[in-house]
């Protein structure tokens, strides 16, 4: 699946899964051997399509420098099969194995990276631990850009968009998510419907990996300038040191465009930053 | 501590002001007076003053009061910061 020529439209598909398909989106590396292959994980909810202009020219200038990359809409999510309801973190993980085996079959023996913004991150440390566990000899690498620090804090605010929906003046619907999800019942935030099960997985999700020898590109954004790195993601980067992960760490002066539907352009420095994690 | 400078950074990297609010003082109005602001942005400003300022606000804490002027926004940083030194 090589290509040549400039700005080489992605190719769509359907990737059969249990349940129904997954709309994915293959970027053809540009040159004659990759130089690495990459699974994207999206972050959640709302931040997937806030962030998808930018994740969509970091694909292009991954692929146009050599990078096969491939975007997977997670079970529920954008294009793919099911209502965002349906979705659980397990199911996640799996598509995550899938979308792995998928560029196995179709991509040359290059390294291979997983690549996640936010939860898209925490799901990352999952899905390799499932991979891992497979295949003991596959190391995977990893990129994470602007990780979450746990499952638990991405939960937090999710559901922190109702009350401000009511701080905004908007009329408050039903009981409190927290409580519906208590009561067993799918809680309606933001449009979405967010079930008992993925809420209780999201909230166990942690920022861990296992041992291993491969690569961690850590990129957290930030608006201080000079941008410092998060220190609990300088303790993160000595706890994967100690597993046996080569970890690198990039801070980059960027906005925060997960969070912002006004449309945001990929930063140069981002772009930077990620092409040198990847070299 | 005045903490207006840091506040009006996060803001407007939250809201993407573009540098428009260097012309903001403490009263300027938030809530129904920014359009920017819907529930996403809300919450941006919320994670961001998190993150900048490495503090944690409790769901309790958290009102439509505090979003009703650049003022208010500080009044809770500053409120949450004492909150952590004690």
């Amino acid at each position: 699946m090589i290509q040549s020529g400039q700005d080489t439209l992605p190719q769509a598909f359907f990737l059969p899964a249990d349940p129904g398909y997954r709309f994915c989106l293959f970027h053809t590396p540009q040159g004659t051997k990759p130089k690495s292959r990459v699974l994207y994980l999206h972050p959640f909810a709302e931040e997937m399509h806030a962030s998808r202009r930018v994740v969509a020219q970091q694909c292009r200038s991954l692929a146009a420098e050599g990078h096969a990359v491939l975007q997977i809409d997670l079970l529920g999510c954008g294009d793919s099969s099911g209502d965002f309801g349906d979705a659980t973190w397990a199911t996640w993980v799996h598509d995550t194995l899938l979308c792995l085996h998928w560029l196995h079959e179709h991509t040359d023996q290059v390294p291979t990276w997983l690549w996640g913004l936010r939860a898209g991150a925490l799901l990352a440390c999952d899905a390799t631990k499932a991979w891992h566990a497979q295949h003991p000899t596959e190391q995977l690498n990893l990129l994470l850009w602007q990780p979450v620090a746990s499952g638990q804090q991405q939960l937090q605010q999710f559901l922190r968009l109702h009350a401000a929906a009511q701080w905004l003046g908007r009329s408050a619907m039903g009981e409190p998510p927290a409580q519906q999800l208590a009561a067993g019942q799918n809680a309606h935030v933001a449009g979405y419907s967010l079930s008992p099960t993925l809420a209780s997985e999201l909230e166990a999700a942690r920022l861990d990996l296992p041992s291993g020898n491969g690569r961690v590109g850590i990129i957290d954004l930030s608006v201080s300038s000079p941008p410092t790195l998060s220190p609990w993601l300088q303790r993160q980067e000595g706890k994967w040191q100690s597993a046996g992960w080569q970890v690198e760490a990039q801070t980059v002066e960027a906005h925060s465009f997960w969070q912002n539907v006004v449309e945001s352009s990929l930063p140069k420095t981002l772009d930077w930053a990620t092409r040198r994690a990847l070299m | 501590m005045n903490h207006l400078p840091d506040v009006l950074r996060v803001l407007d990297d939250a809201l993407q002001l573009q540098g428009r609010s260097t012309a903001f003082t403490a009263n300027t109005p938030l809530l129904g007076a920014l359009p920017e602001l819907d529930s996403m942005a809300v919450l941006a400003v919320v994670s961001g003053l998190e993150a900048h300022f490495g503090i944690a606000f409790s769901d309790d804490q958290l009102s439509g009061a505090s979003f009703a002027t650049v003022g208010s926004l500080c009044e809770l940083v500053t409120e949450s910061l004492d909150g952590t030194a004690t």
